[in-house]
């Protein structure tokens, strides 16, 4: 077989950070090539840079043997690589088939777009693959993901694709429609399109993939055949020996717990969940984005409801139904996106911090005391070291680690005693990082019940008392500080079932 | 403040048009600087400066309210009809700003609760209230009010109209409000980012309802003033002012955006305009032309407001 798509040594820095060290990478027409690694790992970046949306620093690509530049994602689409991301980037309104021919319409001589050629080609592609296509004319916004992502694979073929990415095409399908998407790429392989599948299940690709790419810290740790490779060996890969240097902690100061969760469920998000949480310890939660994660936390601080279980709050069933309710109780939620729910860009340092509580601060005639305000705020910029010129500096113009501790400050703020923190140092460097971790320790060795979801599992070995992995909406995976190891939170996070401390 | 950043501001500047407009003015015309002018031009602007104080607020959270001009309608009808009734002053009053609440407390429970955008529901308020007038009035005008009523628009204390000397008090009293009051807080949070006010505990939909609810009282006060100025009212009564009031904050510095603005700037926009519109009488210079140089101005201040802006939303 030839090879269709050969990356060379591409290398990709953000800010300091290299995501990408020399990655070398080969796609031959006809196969599925697995693309596997933890967040973090580089596979991202990796994918964008082979999609045109992003430019490496260093090294080259081929494309059927020729050097090439791809520097935007219509340029690769043009070439023949097409890539179908998790959720499909669609256009709702529009039907399945002007998605496929959006910006290449088939044209009459004169110039009006000819709807007919389009709807027989499309209804072509759709035969073509075996697949039903009554649902040709519907708007995409009213076709279910699976659809979608069928809708997304007949424009790759429009376009005559020699490359076809797919981003963890089943995370949201269901049985039925995973099914079908293998047939299709079962189909895809033997015209000859050579496949990019990347997937955190691993049983997946043990199915539908000829070999296997393991990717850590931005190398290629292992390309395999899939015959001679098993799911330990990518797992170990996968972790690595991570130099992960714990930090001392002290755990938990009490039996009682703080917050207890008791089979919380929602449809569609996540089931059954039940933890505890205890004063003085730092409870990790780790998981791949969409877990189910994000949506229990914001549950429990009253941004959602749950359709059945409880949250009992110091030995109260409790029922928050506004973040204001469950701030009156004193638990408090650093937001996973610090620009979308975190951050009032246009307002000063002082203000963003003061939010929060205010309510605390009240004199006579309910006005804000501006000096007890401007005392708190400054103290925060001292013990968080946030780095502004005073408290007046709009937030916008500060880096994004001092932003970060901007937005924890606000929540400190608050005295809580429980205290959420969602990816608590996502976008800060290193030095705010280990900074923002000596605080969180600090805080639970001051008794406070915390909360951290973390997508990096350093962070989560490093900090937690005790970890609990979350995959697909369900607790699949409670490990203790002294018995977690990168293998096996891995595997619970990928979605075999370990739970192996129940408590 | 250092005064670097004083001269930056936007107050600066409009202070500067300001100064820079009355001495053309008062060069071209000989009537600008009189007294009979002087006053007539303060008067006319209380009214605006208070409608501007609710208006900044709504358009500081993110909104807008284009339905003003209506409630300043009817609330000098209602004015005005128990006016001529002869009701006592302080009824009379309370029925004028009434009946601003009622319908800044409609707009707002249509944009809090149902969600809806606000430009949507006050321009159908504008209408539906407009339509109402109508009803009301058959046509007819209200004249012959009663003097006692007429001191809040023609007195005046040291040399200074009493509605302007409202109008300062209550600027005084909402800058003060909107600096230092949980909910004025609440208000500039709203505007600068609505999904991180509501997760930061932030009652959401009791401060859109306080925003519009309480332009509409506002407003229904500045309908009593303008009965009281003018002695008539009739059914085309406010057209056009919400442009006004718009005008007055948007080129006082808040941003259409959302997220900042004073109210002390929209005073000095409401002066800009007011200043504005009057030489351009005194020049003789065609109606028409105002709404140009009006609408203008808003153009020129948004457009720098949103070219600077894009470096601050992140």
């Amino acid at each position: 077989m030839e090879t269709v798509l050969e990356v060379r040594g591409v290398s990709k820095s953000f800010g300091g950070v290299q995501a990408l060290k020399g990655v070398n990478f080969a796609l031959r027409s006809g196969e599925v090539h697995a693309l596997v690694g933890e967040n973090g790992a580089g596979k991202s970046t990796l994918i964008k840079i082979i999609s045109g949306a992003l430019l490496p620093d260093r090294g080259e690509i081929f494309y059927l043997d020729q050097p090439v530049t791809i520097d935007s994602p219509r340029k690769a689409q043009e070439m023949g690589i097409s890539t179908v991301y998790q959720e499909p980037l669609v256009y709702n309104e529009l039907s399945a088939v002007e998605n496929i021919f959006l910006g290449r319409e088939i044209r009459k001589p004169w110039g009006s777009i000819d709807w007919k050629a389009q709807e027989e080609k499309t209804k072509a592609l759709f035969a073509s693959l075996g697949l039903p296509y009554h649902f040709l004319r519907e708007p995409m916004g009213e076709l279910s993901v699976g659809l979608q992502q069928l809708v997304l694979i007949a424009k790759a073929l429009a376009y005559e694709s020699k490359v076809i990415i797919f981003d963890e095409p089943t995370a949201i399908l269901t049985e039925h429609e995973t099914e079908r998407l293998f047939d299709i790429i079962t189909k895809l392989r033997m015209r000859g399109v050579g496949i990019i599948y990347i997937s955190h299940r691993l049983e997946e690709i043990f199915r539908i993939a000829d070999r296997v790419t393991v990717m850590r810290d931005g190398e290629v740790r292992g390309v395999f055949s899939i015959g001679e490779v098993n799911r330990d060996r990518i797992v170990e890969l996968m972790a690595g020996r991570l130099l992960v240097e714990a930090i001392e902690r002290k755990g938990k100061k009490s039996d009682a717990p703080l917050l207890v969760v008791e089979n919380l469920s929602k449809r569609g998000r996540f089931s059954d969940v039940s933890f505890q949480v205890f004063p003085g310890e730092i409870l990790g939660f780790f998981g791949l984005v969409g877990s189910g994660r994000t949506d229990i936390v914001q549950t429990i601080f009253g941004l959602m409801r749950q359709d059945s279980g409880n949250i009992i709050y110091q030995g109260k069933t409790v029922h928050f139904s506004s973040p204001e309710e469950a701030m009156q109780s004193d638990i408090a939620y650093l937001p996973e996106d610090r620009k979308v729910q975190g951050l009032f860009p246009i307002l000063g340092v002082g203000y963003n911090i003061s939010i929060t509580f205010l309510k605390e601060i009240l004199g006579s005639f309910g006005v804000v005391r501006e000096k007890k305000e401007r005392n708190r705020g400054e103290e925060y910029v001292r013990r968080l070291n946030i780095k502004t010129p005073n408290l007046k500096t709009k937030v916008y113009s500060l880096s994004g680690g001092n932003q970060q501790k901007v937005v924890i400050a606000k929540w400190l703020g608050t005295t809580p005693r429980v205290l959420i923190l969602d990816e608590p140092t996502r976008g800060v460097d290193v030095a705010s990082k280990s900074e923002i971790h000596n605080l969180i320790a600090h805080l639970a060795d001051e008794g406070l019940g915390i909360v951290m979801i973390s997508s990096e599992l350093p962070e989560i070995l490093k900090m937690s008392d005790r970890i609990v992995v979350m995959h697909e909406g369900k607790i699949t995976g409670v490990f203790d500080r002294a018995e977690a190891t990168a293998e096996d939170v891995i595997r619970a996070a990928t979605g075999e079932r370990l739970i192996s401390v129940e408590r | 403040m250092s005064r670097g950043q004083f001269f930056r501001k936007r107050e600066f500047t409009v202070l500067g048009l300001i100064v820079v407009l009355a001495i053309i003015f008062s060069l071209t015309t000989e009537r600008f600087l009189s007294v009979s002018n002087l006053t007539n031009l303060l008067v006319q602007l209380a009214g605006t400066a208070i409608s501007a104080i609710g208006m900044t607020m709504v358009i500081i959270t993110g909104g807008i309210d284009v339905s003003v001009g209506s409630i300043l309608g009817m609330s000098s009808v209602v004015a005005g009809k128990l006016l001529m009734a002869n009701f006592p002053v302080v009824v009379i009053l309370g029925a004028a700003i009434a009946t601003g609440l009622l319908f800044g407390f409609f707009n707002g429970s249509l944009v809090a609760y149902g969600k809806i955008p606000p430009i949507i529901v006050t321009l159908g308020m504008l209408n539906i209230i407009r339509s109402l007038l109508f009803q009301l009035l058959g046509g007819r005008w209200i004249s012959g009010v009663p003097p006692a009523i007429r001191v809040i628009g023609l007195g005046k204390w040291l040399g200074i109209p009493i509605s302007m000397w409202i109008a300062l008090i209550l600027i005084l009293f909402f800058t003060y409000f909107l600096n230092s009051r949980p909910l004025g807080r609440a208000i500039y949070a709203v505007g600068n980012n609505i999904e991180a006010a509501r997760v930061s505990g932030v009652n959401l939909t009791r401060t859109i309802l306080f925003v519009y609810a309480l332009t509409g009282m506002l407003v229904g006060f500045a309908g009593l003033i303008y009965v009281a100025r003018t002695g008539i009212v009739q059914t085309n009564t406010g057209t056009g002012f919400e442009l006004e009031v718009i005008a007055a904050v948007v080129l006082g510095g808040t941003s259409i955006l959302g997220g900042k603005g004073t109210i002390v700037g929209s005073l000095l926009g409401a002066f800009l305009v007011g200043i504005i519109k009057n030489g351009m009488v005194l020049l003789n210079v065609p109606a028409l032309s105002e709404g140009l140089v009006i609408g203008a101005l808003i153009l020129i201040s948004v457009v720098i407001d949103v070219v600077r802006a894009r470096g601050e939303r992140i």
